[in-house]
């Protein structure tokens, strides 16, 4: 819990919320009485137990032998059909390739990140690379004024970040106006998309 | 084996009492989640019910390795999901007298039932998803990675959400401070 607490509004309404409720005392009777109408659970799989329960099992010694002689038989058969196909693969020799393919590189690449917001009094970077947190990366304004910049270090992949600006309206979260929009989540403001490479050298 | 893992046990073998100690262990959290998302105690009562009711009828596929409290919040978000989203057709209700009516006047100091009506109602105003985020962060107290199986949104969407419900809840006593 370290959001809230640094915040003293924030947590004064995470602590109020922690509060106890009182519950009407009828209330799980209310519940239970439904559930007293209700056919009793049965557990997964229990109409079928009779099939795997052990049970003990009875065989003269003629049966006995017949058992492992036959046993002994597919045993036999599943051996020679595995020698048959590593005939085939000595031969065939390419469905190995697939398994030695390269990892892709896991190195990282530097992004810069623009936004114009001349009005601005400060401008963070946010994302799911920074656990979307406003003081892991904040921008710096360049000499001429109204554009705030920074490079990031991030990984090859699909990344979802926004921009958290504070200005005369307060504080509010911007997409990439350059940039691809990610799937509205219905959050309100939407998030922009950014799109590592990996090298696959 | 837990208390909880000892009552399903004796429910699955046709003791239904024992799942009257499952509801009356779990109801009273249950409903704060409840009541706090939803934001009032007929639509709160009618998620409980639900949710009772779908863990009772699962309880067979129940696997013990889970945590019961766990798997039912899983039970408790999506119900309360549901009733949010057919809620969205009504009217939306805000209640200013339960929240009085529902709060347990505890000991400690500086309550008043100002602050929670208050309280309830900056909730309200909160999307779903945030509130929802926060709630579960900050008032259950829970991880990301315990969020992220309740709800099956990944940790970093979750981070954001609750990233942005604190944001707003922050720009809303901003508004009211400088009003």
């Amino acid at each position: 819990m370290t959001e809230p607490e640094s915040d003293p509004y924030v947590e004064w309404i995470a602590h109020e919320a922690r509060r106890p409720i009182v519950i009407d005392p009828a209330a799980v009777e209310r519940v239970m009485a439904v559930i007293r109408a209700e056919p009793r659970p049965v557990r997964r799989g229990a109409r079928w137990r009779w099939l795997f329960e052990p049970r003990p099992l009875s065989l003269s010694p003629f049966a006995g032998a017949a058992v492992a002689a036959g046993l002994i038989a597919i045993g036999a058969l599943f051996a020679l059909i595995r020698l048959d196909r590593g005939g085939l693969n000595s031969t065939g020799g390419s469905t190995t390739l697939a398994a030695v393919r390269p990892p892709l590189s896991d190195t990282v690449s530097v992004i810069k990140f623009v936004l114009v917001a001349p009005h601005a009094a400060n401008v963070a970077l946010v994302g799911d690379f920074n656990d979307w947190d406003a003081k892991a990366t904040p921008m710096t304004r360049t000499p001429t004024g109204g554009t705030w910049s920074v490079a990031v270090q991030l990984r090859p992949g699909r990344h979802v970040y926004a921009f958290v600006v504070n200005g005369a309206y307060g504080t509010q979260w911007v997409a990439d106006p350059s940039a691809p929009l990610a799937p509205e989540d219905g959050l309100g403001a939407p998030n922009s998309v950014v799109l590592v490479g990996g090298s696959a050298s | 084996m837990s208390d909880d893992a000892a009552d399903v046990q004796r429910v699955l073998a046709g003791d239904v009492d024992a799942y009257a100690k499952l509801v009356d262990r779990y109801y009273d959290r249950c409903a704060r989640f409840a009541i706090r998302m939803l934001g009032n105690r007929d639509d709160a009562e009618d998620a409980l019910q639900a949710t009772f009711l779908r863990a009772y009828r699962a309880l067979g596929r129940y696997q013990e390795r889970d945590r019961f409290s766990a798997w039912l919040y899983r039970i408790l978000v999506n119900q309360c999901r549901s009733i949010a989203a057919r809620r969205s057709h009504r009217e939306r209700v805000f209640v200013r007298e339960e929240a009085l009516l529902l709060n347990a006047p505890d000991k400690r100091p500086a309550w008043t039932g100002e602050d929670e009506e208050f309280v309830q109602r900056v909730l309200n105003e909160l999307d779903p998803l945030l509130r929802e985020a926060f709630l579960l962060k900050y008032v259950e107290e829970l991880s990301y990675e315990e969020m992220s199986s309740l709800t099956g949104a990944g940790i970093s969407a979750l981070k954001m959400r609750v990233k942005r419900a604190c944001d707003k809840l922050r720009e809303r006593w901003e508004r009211i401070r400088d009003d």
